[in-house]
């Protein structure tokens, strides 16, 4: 199929860095293909209510990139995609790429005719769970491209086919199967892979999955968002009630050899910020932020410092150690220690927001190519020629690092290829 | 910070201008490494460890500070601690410490530590507690044991039926023993008397008086209610209560046996039928298989959640050895193997004086210490019942 008769630059996955790397590489004037496994180009921004360093909702600077992603000639991108092999050598490279399908072509208008007919349901992944779409859906509202999608786990396919009657553009093809396709002449490649939420139903004291009320703080996010499960009205999840007590819940999994081995970099600000949203949307609502050390590198100290300034945030030196239901309650019982005070105190929240850690995707998938893995499953800064990484595929980071790591590696990816 | 070696003052002292400034006792962390504890300095004091201890209590919650004041060499504040003897060594807190640092495997140096430093003579209490004087320990009663046989001239074995009274007579064992014993117990009440007045009484409130606390910490004791608590090593309160209960059994038994000669001049070996024999014989399977389930606990267990150290290990061979040495001395009686019989009773004899006489100055010490530990805490309103 897609055979670039140019030399071009590969760049995998396509949240904030991998598109950073892509218009950086292409506005300067060179070929890139950018692969992304989700519908969607954005990410793990895109799924945040707001985000550092400006606290800007995430289309600020989405869009922005998207823009540039559509006036480029230079960029062409597959969503729903994946790298399965990786042969060649730095300068030219043969990519393997499988295209699962989307089912909906570019006809699509998103007039949501199909959404109303479709009789199936399917967990919303870009909400953690906390809610359903149906088969046929739009990511998010934002969505880019702007184009629905089906998801076959869920969609009975022709022998429903109620989608395909009420489209009026013809834009649906139930009948699309996967496909597999080659693009030679990759002169570099740059891994953007970033990371998953690290399982918090591994941290087995801190009850995430079997204590209700227990989320994560991307969930959190997420019931921060307007276009979130709950409209941005910032609800706890069992029985819909106002939250006033919340605490936060460092290091969960985090510095922790039984899990993640190092520190996430980002959790410590993350906390601080959904605690404004907490105070924000809920005025008489109080927040406890429970920490080892709060991490709050350069110009972040100052959001500690306003963030400090809250009398109803708390923040308590002494990691929680356990996490459990409060009897005939959907409220929670968090037990630590208050080191500064050296008491040891069982205290009763709505809710609990795990500051959970992020883990490479590297570690967890089986990869395209030899790629070095650092022992955290991050990958190795140094790899054969011609293979780069950027952002949280390489460290983990804030999107500010992850935004100028990209532009480092977009630099390092246009030496390689095009190197005269 | 002022520097120092092995010194005996407070590790925490204020200067003129108010301000407290630390003296970490060097030699001493470095001995707490050596005995179990070389994962103390990966500490970071997040506090887990406190929070997930069940005996952790509100006003009193461990061992987190323990593991920093072990880091910084605190010798003196760390011996007027009593959570050091508090905790159980479940090592539940080992399990979730997120640096591999085993609060459990310190606190247990610790206590290795105070046992060595704090009993009565401190010779003994160095000789005991470091394996590599194990055998010089043994050496000990052999010499004493074998100058009794030398000044009896039983320096061969007997003939005819086994009677291990012929080569030591009930009076010069009883008197051997009894006079050891007094002495053993004066020192370990001297060891406890001294731990007792080091806690820090006047820092917490008393809202029990002293008898009736230790009355309550017994009764709890003979339960080992406080080791149903444990999460993670919940195999270990049978063990440890078949040994407990071995031991005292054992030590009916040898009253017993005193009370036939002295008042009734029953000699031994006593018949397979006396009820003496059943108790006897219950406590010594009791103490075998409790050391064996204990032994094997920890073997299940080794470097998942905790390190035994040296110490810990030669003490539950010991232990076991003991029960061994004393159920084959009985059964080699029984099929009258007369070569071995009075060796193995001989050796037998060497490990009763290792566990009864250097009582206050081995692991087993621990019984007095957590009991009073304990009794403190129950004394001070923080008891975790």
């Amino acid at each position: 199929m897609a055979q670039p008769a140019k030399k071009a630059i590969l760049v995998i996955g396509g949240g904030i860095s991998g598109v950073s790397v892509a218009v950086e590489a292409a506005e300067a004037g060179y070929n890139v293909i950018l692969v992304e496994k989700n519908p969607y180009l954005g990410g793990r921004v895109a799924q945040h209510y707001r985000y550092f360093p400006k606290l800007c909702p995430p289309y600020c600077g989405l869009e922005i990139n998207f823009r540039r992603i559509k006036q480029n000639p230079n960029i062409s991108f597959y969503t729903l995609s994946e790298v399965t092999e990786i042969s060649g050598s730095a300068g030219d490279f043969n990519v393997k790429i499988r295209q699962f399908p989307r089912y909906v072509n570019s006809k699509c208008t998103c007039c949501s005719r199909c959404v109303d007919v479709c009789p199936e349901t399917r967990v919303n992944e870009f909400n953690f769970g906390m809610d359903t779409t149906k088969a046929i859906y739009l990511p998010h509202e934002m969505a880019f491209p702007m184009k629905y999608a089906i998801d076959d786990r869920y969609c009975k396919g022709a022998e429903c086919g109620k989608c395909v009657e009420v489209c009026k553009y013809d834009a649906i093809e139930l009948d699309a199967k996967e496909t597999s396709f080659t693009l030679n002449n990759i002169g570099s490649i740059v891994f953007a892979t970033g990371w998953n939420l690290y399982d918090m139903k591994k941290v087995d004291n801190l009850g995430f999955g079997r204590v209700k009320n227990v989320i994560t703080n991307m969930m959190m996010e997420r019931l921060a968002a307007p276009n979130g499960p709950t409209d941005g009205k910032i609800e706890r999840p069992s029985d819909g009630k106002e939250v006033k007590k919340v605490a936060f819940v460092q290091c969960a999994g985090s510095r922790d050899e039984n899990h993640l081995n190092y520190c996430s970099a980002i959790c410590c600000m993350s906390s601080l910020k959904e605690s404004t949203y907490i105070r924000e949307k809920n005025p008489d609502s109080q927040v406890s932020i429970f920490y080892i050390d709060l991490r709050t590198p350069g110009k972040y100290e100052d959001f500690l410092k306003k963030v400090e300034k809250d009398e109803k945030i708390k923040m308590i030196k002494g990691k929680v150690a356990k996490i459990e239901q409060a009897s005939a309650s959907d409220d929670v019982i968090v037990t630590f220690e208050d080191v500064i005070n050296m008491r040891k105190m069982e205290e009763r929240f709505d809710m609990v927001v795990l500051a959970a850690g992020m883990e490479a995707q590297t570690k967890m998938k089986s990869l395209p190519g030899k790629l070095q893995l650092e022992a955290n499953g991050f990958i190795f800064p140094t790899q054969a020629e011609g293979i780069y990484s950027a952002g949280v595929a390489k460290k983990p980071g804030d999107v500010t690092s992850s935004v100028q790591d990209a532009t480092a590696s977009a630099l390092r990816a246009i030496q390689t290829a095009f190197r005269k | 910070m002022n520097y120092t070696e092995g010194q005996d003052k407070d590790s925490k002292n204020q200067n003129m201008a108010g301000s407290v400034i630390l003296s970490p006792d060097l030699k001493f962390i470095r001995d707490i490494k050596r005995l179990g504890g070389e994962t103390v300095k990966k500490c970071y004091q997040c506090a887990t460890c406190s929070g997930i201890c069940p005996l952790s209590s509100e006003n009193s919650p461990f061992p987190r500070k323990e593991m920093i004041m072990t880091q910084l060499g605190m010798k003196n504040e760390l011996f007027r601690d009593s959570d050091i003897w508090y905790c159980h060594n479940c090592n539940d807190c080992s399990k979730l410490c997120p640096r591999g640092a085993r609060p459990g495997d310190i606190l247990g140096a610790l206590r290795a530590k105070f046992i060595m430093e704090n009993s009565v003579p401190r010779f003994l209490g160095k000789i005991v507690t470091n394996p590599s004087y194990t055998l010089f320990a043994f050496f000990i009663p052999a010499f004493l044991l074998f100058a009794i046989l030398v000044s009896l001239g039983h320096l061969s074995i007997p003939d005819g039926k086994i009677v291990y009274s012929r080569l030591f007579p009930v009076e010069s064992i009883d008197l051997f023993f009894s006079s050891f014993v007094a002495i053993s117990l004066i020192m370990y009440i001297i060891s406890l008397r001294r731990f007792w007045l080091r806690l820090r009484k006047e820092d917490n409130p008393q809202t029990e008086r002293f008898g009736k606390a230790l009355i309550q910490a017994v009764a709890e004791f003979l339960l080992h209610r406080k080791f149903s608590k444990c999460d993670v090593n919940s195999d270990r309160k049978n063990g440890h209560l078949m040994v407990f209960y071995g031991f005292v059994g054992l030590f009916i038994t040898t009253s017993w046996v005193a009370f036939y000669y002295w008042f009734f001049h029953i000699n031994t070996p006593i018949s397979l039928g006396d009820p003496l024999k059943w108790v006897a014989n219950t406590s010594a399977l009791l103490l075998i298989i409790g050391t064996l389930i204990l032994i094997a606990n920890r073997l299940k267990d080794k470097n998942v959640n905790s390190r035994s150290s040296s110490f810990d290990w030669t003490f539950a061979i010991i232990v076991l050895l003991i029960g061994l040495t004393g159920l084959s001395t009985e059964i080699v009686r029984l099929i009258n193997i007369t070569d071995l019989a009075y060796p193995l009773y001989f050796i037998h004899l060497l490990f009763v004086f290792y566990i009864i006489v250097y009582f206050p100055y081995s692991k087993l010490a621990h019984f007095g210490y957590r009991l009073l530990a304990i009794t403190f805490h129950k004394m001070a309103g923080t008891d975790v019942t």
